[in-house]
């Protein structure tokens, strides 16, 4: 009740100060942007005036709306890489526009098509936000040749990657958790496959990837530090096609086509991968009965029903498998498995030019299943996060100083951290951590207000509220025994735990030095309810998502951000410069050595602190010519501080990274050849080392007198060591074999770590008898590693 | 379970590499402050298991591969009788432990006259040259009667590896167990570090049952087995399983565990066993 009010009384300051000018408004265009060839809509498509008076971009849905003061003067819309198409208005409200872009022909092309317009970076409010098409991802080269929506990202400022058998990333000093990825809107809770060499993304289904790390408008919320959404392709709705890759460990299909030409389509694109069979002759004898493999599956409907309403539908499947039999043992059986499955209905509703809407239910299951068996019992062991999301977002164009958007997202979790049944002999196990329930809620309202010639800002406020509910009972524990105590709080059906409303005021500003350049700053404030429960870096299947309870408050961050934009010679370079100071509250740790798996007392192992995370970003960009690429710098401090942890001092976050610097050249070659070469480069992470030991588990051998015992390892201060600085170059050449109407191919030849780099993966510590002293040995995971894939497509 | 979940999972990222890619460092680690160490240990069955052990911490490359003893000190183990609600530790019931092997194996302080009691609180001092005083606190409960033992294997594969198989009765009451298994004609144990495999577990899982224990091919045709089956407390079970996940602690998932010590002034445990001890040779 109170949400509704507060919108009301927002919206009472904002319709009015604009009522003005809507009287200066002649005219209006609403409609379509989209590619002649396929029909899919494209995004961040420019429509503008030709006096350049007025203009908007595309959403994405490939929808716009634009009030113009002179319908005389023509409509010109433009994407890059496509042919620009001028129109002249014949009547003053002109909805369900059309305009169909012609690809343009390959020499011509820009090798980059980045998909945005021209001076965006420069003219708009946004700060920390940048966005890349699937075909800009399929072109960087990633390990074993692989392209990688969540390895791409990480060639960003800003956005670090967690190593090489990571998908977790971190963003502006955040942890792995502080980011929501979303796949066409649906929650994607472990984005990994094959333990976080790959993500889930299928590269081939993807259309373009926003990510906001700073500066987070009204409408985004939920975690703290960005918010990655991947939108799929709709599907060519013309005709058939058929695509697909064969590479060094997977393989990928598709196949889209029309349902009903021109109103309807369809996309479904699989993949699976064969490292089992592959890797099979090299394993060891003691794993010779191992297999793993991935796949998944996506698939997308799209339905025109009439110029005001499309129906989109989106489906995801995916698990990974490992299977493990023993050689020595035949009776020795494990098999283990995750996997996300996500459903999005969505409904675009168009109510007249100056309002459009987007009505989703989204349906979100992540599980994770263990079997065991060894003779003479076994365990099976499940868990699972499940979903119900319903979100509505409306924008509202009255007029092109104002562009309006309000709406609301209401989800209902239900967590099922572990259920655990099995038996040893005739002895049975059953074991059951608790269902949690919740609901969380959140309303927004935000305006996009284009004050004057310089000055443009994006305020808004987000309301949210977390309410953990039951049934459920909640034991007591005893802290020094870890043993439940005997008291125990029922909750009923419904029965609210815990309840945390939060406000999240946002606000962007741009001011508009001249044509090329301006200032921009903004402040956040976001809170975030569920929280991944992991002890290690790396982020693991059967890392658990927790909800907010009485004892784990909220995390909340604010964000302070401001930037200098620049474009040179016509915008054909970008650059700017962004500092950010990011503190951080009721950050969650866990006690060293705490036992996550199946704990019915989770909450005794966590510890709460904060942190602080400040930066320098800097980014220079060539868009045109034979050569494109990016240079991205970024100087950072991230620090936590936990009273039970480091005797309560302050220590670096693991990921820290003083210095990080990526490199991307792009460049074509001639008609058939075009390459890439990145290189990166980063501080090592921050680690923990043991500074003592001390030698335990005494005895003695009675015949030759000899001790025996084990050396165990004392760590005092937190993250107090560096890793060695992690950098490395790739390389990658795309020949395109065949370009027919008909049939396209093209082979993909790439050098991961092309100087044999070894950057360390972890650091261990072994004993030498021989010298007598202890010795230092640092694992690395990838030597240089060539890799070649085939592409095809007709 | 997560350990085992772990342990395939390195060995599977392991096989990724196609190879174990690694090499030596030179890493700097600056001194660090000296902590004792103490590793006492008591029962009412064998005595070469009643021992405490007293050593210190030593800088992470300190080339020495053995154990930094404290010589020289003064320790007594007291037996407490337990009068309504409080535990009256008597100084009539007081034991030294002197380091009878000190040129042999410095920093082990015994006392062959000592015989643990079950049901009994037990109570250790130590006092260093240097003043430094360790106190801590034990109990021996009540030890498990073994019902059946047995032992099969493979299939066709007598000459390979056993499955073997104990079962006690686990009462209503809170347990702690910890099992010692080693193999060879030798049947004592001198020191538990000198068993070959060890275990600890409570009964959150299987409770107020006939508790199963099955081990996987540890044992070959012919081997004679020692099983040592102890009943021990809480804080000295909490202790034994946060030692055990600092024994495994390592690699890429590695996180900076410490011990949970039931021992004040120094690291380590003092802990009471009630021992079941059991031979069977297996043919």
């Amino acid at each position: 009740m109170v949400f509704f009010r507060i919108i009301l009384f927002c919206f009472g300051f904002i319709v009015p100060s604009f009522a003005n000018f809507a009287l200066a408004q002649k005219a209006s265009i609403s409609g379509y942007v989209k590619d002649s060839l396929t029909g899919e809509t494209l995004v961040g498509a420019s429509i503008r005036t030709e006096d350049g008076l007025h203009g908007t971009v595309t959403n994405v849905y490939g929808f716009f709306s634009l009030s113009i003061s002179n319908p005389k003067i023509p409509i010109i819309c433009s994407y890059v890489g496509y042919n620009p198409k001028r129109i002249l208005l014949k009547k003053e409200v002109n909805e369900n526009i059309q305009f169909a872009l012609s690809p343009k022909e390959r020499e011509s092309r820009e090798v980059i098509i980045t998909g945005e317009r021209n001076d965006r970076n420069v003219k708009s409010t946004e700060m920390g936000r940048i966005e890349l098409s699937g075909e800009k991802i399929k072109s960087l080269p990633v390990v074993f040749g692989e392209p990688d929506v969540l390895k791409a990202i990480t060639l960003l400022p800003g956005i670090k990657s967690g190593g090489e058998a990571s998908t977790g990333f971190y963003v502006r000093g955040g942890g792995p958790d502080q980011n929501l990825i979303l796949m066409d809107e649906a929650v994607v809770y472990n984005p990994s496959h094959l333990f976080g060499f790959l993500s889930v993304f299928n590269s081939d289904a993807v259309k373009n990837i926003e990510i906001i790390k700073g500066g987070m408008p009204a409408n985004y919320g939920g975690r703290l530090s960005s918010i990655l959404n991947v939108n799929m392709r709709e599907g060519n709705n013309q005709q058939f096609k058929y695509s697909g890759g064969i590479g060094l460990i997977s393989s990928r299909l598709s196949a889209e086509g029309p349902i009903k030409k021109g109103k309807s389509s369809f996309l479904i694109s699989g993949r699976r991968t064969y490292i089992d069979i592959f890797a099979r002759p090299f394993l060891p004898d003691e794993i010779k009965g191992n297999s793993y493999y991935f796949y998944d599956v996506n698939l997308k409907l799209n339905f025109i029903l009439s110029p005001k309403d499309r129906i989109y539908v989106s489906g995801y499947f995916g698990r990974d498998i490992l299977d493990y039999k023993s050689r020595t043992n035949s009776a020795v059986n494990f098999n283990f498995g995750w996997g996300n499955s996500t459903a999005t209905l969505r409904w675009n509703h168009i109510f007249n030019a100056k309002l459009f809407s987007n009505t989703s239910i989204i349906f979100n299951r992540y599980e994770l299943f263990n079997d065991f068996k060894f003779g003479a019992g076994g365990f099976n062991v499940r868990s699972n996060l499940l979903d119900w999301n319903l979100k509505n977002d409306f924008t509202y164009y009255p007029n092109d100083k104002h562009q309006i958007k309000f709406g609301f997202n209401y989800t209902f979790h239900t967590f099922q951290p572990g259920i655990l049944a099995g038996n040893i002999g005739s002895a049975k196990i059953t074991e059951t951590i608790n269902k949690q329930y919740a609901h969380e809620y959140a309303a927004y309202a935000l305006d996009e207000w284009k004050i004057n010639n310089r000055w443009s800002v994006n305020y808004g406020l987000r309301l949210v509220a977390f309410q953990l509910v039951g049934p459920y009972t909640q034991k007591e524990y005893d802290n020094d025994t870890q043993l439940p105590n005997g008291k125990s709080f029922s909750y009923g059906r419904n029965e609210t735990i815990a309840f945390y409303p939060r406000l999240e005021p946002r606000f962007n500003c741009n001011y508009l030095i001249n044509e090329n350049s301006s200032i921009k700053a903004s402040y956040t404030q976001t809170y975030q309810f569920l929280h991944l429960a992991t002890t290690s870096g790396a982020q693991f299947p059967v890392d658990l998502w927790v909800p907010s309870s009485k004892l784990v408050k909220p995390q909340m961050a604010r964000q302070y951000a401001i930037g200098y934009f620049r474009n040179f010679r016509e915008n054909a370079y970008e650059t700017s410069a962004e500092a950010y100071y990011k503190p951080m509250r009721n950050q969650i740790e866990f006690k060293p050595g705490a036992s996550l798996f199946f704990n019915q007392n989770l909450e005794n192992e966590m510890v709460f602190g904060q942190g602080t995370s400040y930066g320098l970003e800097l980014f220079l960009k060539k868009k045109t010519g034979k050569f494109t690429g990016w240079v991205g710098y970024t100087w950072s401090k991230s620090t936590r501080q936990f009273d039970e942890l480091n005797e309560g001092k302050p220590f670096y976050f693991r990921y820290d990274r003083t210095h990080d610097m990526s490199v991307l050249i792009s460049f074509q070659i001639n008609k058939k050849w075009a390459g890439n070469v990145v290189f990166v480069y980063g501080t090592g992470n921050a680690t923990t080392l043991p500074d003592s030991r001390y030698a335990y588990r005494y005895g003695i051998d009675p015949v030759t007198g000899e001790p025996d015992y084990i050396f165990i390892d004392k760590y005092s201060s937190v993250n107090s060591f560096r890793l060695p600085a992690y950098h490395r170059a790739d390389l990658s050449f795309t020949y395109n074999q065949i370009q027919t109407k008909k049939f396209e191919s093209s082979w993909n030849f790439s050098i991961y770590n092309v100087y044999n780099r070894a950057n360390p993966y972890f650091i261990y510590f072994l004993p030498d008898i021989k010298s007598q002293t202890v010795k230092a040995y640092m694992v690395y995971l990838f030597p240089i590693v060539p890799s070649v894939q085939w592409n095809f497509k007709f | 379970m997560k350990k085992a979940i772990i342990k395939y999972v390195i060995l599977f990222i392991a096989t990724l590499q196609l190879a174990a890619c690694e090499k030596e460092i030179k890493i700097n680690i600056p001194a660090s402050k000296e902590e004792l160490v103490v590793e006492a240990s008591i029962n009412q069955l064998s005595p070469t298991l009643n021992y405490v052990i007293l050593s210190k911490t030593m800088d992470y490359f300190n080339p020495s591969l053995s154990l930094l003893a404290v010589r020289n000190a003064k320790v007594f183990i007291t037996e407490g009788n337990i009068v309504g609600n409080d535990t009256i530790y008597n100084i009539a019931n007081q034991t030294q432990f002197f380091d009878l092997v000190d040129s042999l194996f410095p920093g082990i302080y015994v006392n062959p006259l000592f015989i643990g009691k079950v049901e009994t609180p037990y109570k250790l001092d130590v006092e260093l040259v240097d003043g430094r005083k360790i106190t801590s606190k034990t109990f021996i409960p009540k030890p498990v009667v073994i019902d059946s033992m047995h032992y099969w294997f493979e299939p066709n594969n007598k000459d390979t590896n056993a499955y073997f198989y104990l079962q006690w009765q686990d009462g209503p009451e809170q347990n702690n167990y910890r099992v010692v298994l080693k193999r060879g004609f030798i049947p004592f144990l001198s020191g538990w570090g000198y068993g070959d495999r060890f275990y600890s577990f409570d009964d959150a899982l299987i409770n107020n049952q006939p508790r199963p224990f099955l081990m996987l091919n540890p044992f070959k045709y012919g081997d004679t087995v020692n099983i040592y089956l102890s009943q021990i407390g809480r804080p000295e079970y909490l202790f034994w399983d946060s030692f055990r996940n600092a024994a495994n602690n390592g690699g890429p998932f590695a996180t900076p565990v410490s011990v949970k010590s039931n021992v004040t002034g120094a690291i380590g445990s003092f802990t009471g066993y009630a021992l079941t001890q059991e031979q069977i040779i297996l043919r």
